[in-house]
């Protein structure tokens, strides 16, 4: 159960990168529109 | 609903068809639960090589036609590619820590030319922000985009090159070492994560042009938006 855990955990903070990287470039586009 | 938003709700959507295959999908039987993380580490890393190719094809063409497209191209792709570099190599270390018993090792031949190959797409991006001008940015930056991809092969043959702690691939021409589910579920998270990529490129390119129209408009307004000369200033 704990390496089923970890291993979710892993996806999920990978996914959260590139989320975050997303997200900076929604700014960045907000941004220049204003 | 612009194209963009299209794209990207599609890749959100392909992202979690691949996830639950990748959590649906056999597990290794020495490995268990940490074999699962093969369904995102080498679709990231794949994609990190299909970045930096991107990044050397649109050197190429900056260089032969002087556009300024092929050179946002090439800074998006790039970009991209240290993101998913990043991540692929993250996912590389816990599955690494779980089954090797150590996360890093810089003897390990694929571990040690993806590092470098990571610090020189940092080194180029570095570049493009220490380059103000954008004439010069896009020459220093197409030669290094065309040279830096040579990494890609090599980090990809050193496996063949240096029989050291990573693995072979998984799937080769004549084959692949894994169950059939498996490999359904690996060949859906390289299409998803490939998607994905894709979008990210597009949103990316969608930032650079409308950064690089706002970059120009001050020369619209012409001479009203000029400040004054100093020899302006000393007549009064």
């Amino acid at each position: 159960m704990s390496d089923l855990l970890i291993v979710i955990g892993t996806f999920a903070l990978s996914y959260a990168v590139v989320l975050g990287y997303a997200a900076r470039l929604h700014l960045r586009r907000r941004r220049v529109k204003d | 609903m612009n194209r963009t938003r299209i794209l990207l709700g599609t890749a959100a959507l392909a992202v979690a068809v691949g996830l639950w295959f990748a959590f649906t999908s056999p597990v290794d039987r020495l490995q268990g639960e940490f074999s699962r993380i093969v369904h995102i580490h080498a679709p990231f890393l794949w994609v990190a090589f299909l970045a930096f190719g991107v990044t050397a094809l649109a050197s190429i063409m900056w260089l032969v036609k002087k556009t300024p497209r092929w050179d946002r191209l090439g800074e998006a792709s790039a970009e991209l590619g240290v993101v998913f570099t990043v991540t692929g190599l993250f996912t590389g270390m816990v599955w690494g820590q779980a089954v090797w018993g150590r996360a890093w090792d810089w003897g390990d031949a694929r571990l040690a030319t993806t590092a470098v190959m990571l610090f020189v797409y940092l080194g180029y991006l570095a570049l493009r922000k220490a380059t103000p001008d954008p004439e010069m940015r896009a020459r220093r930056s197409a030669i290094l985009g065309t040279i830096a991809v040579v990494q890609v092969p090599l980090v990809y043959f050193s496996v063949y090159l240096f029989r050291t702690l990573h693995q072979t691939p998984s799937i080769r021409p004549d084959g692949a070492s894994m169950p059939r589910e498996m490999l359904i579920a690996l060949l859906v998270n390289f299409l998803a994560i490939t998607y994905l990529y894709v979008t990210l490129l597009f949103a990316r390119l969608d930032v650079a042009r409308a950064e690089a129209r706002v970059s120009v408009q001050p020369d619209l307004a012409g001479d009203a938006v000029k400040p004054p000369r100093l020899t302006e200033v000393e007549d009064v």
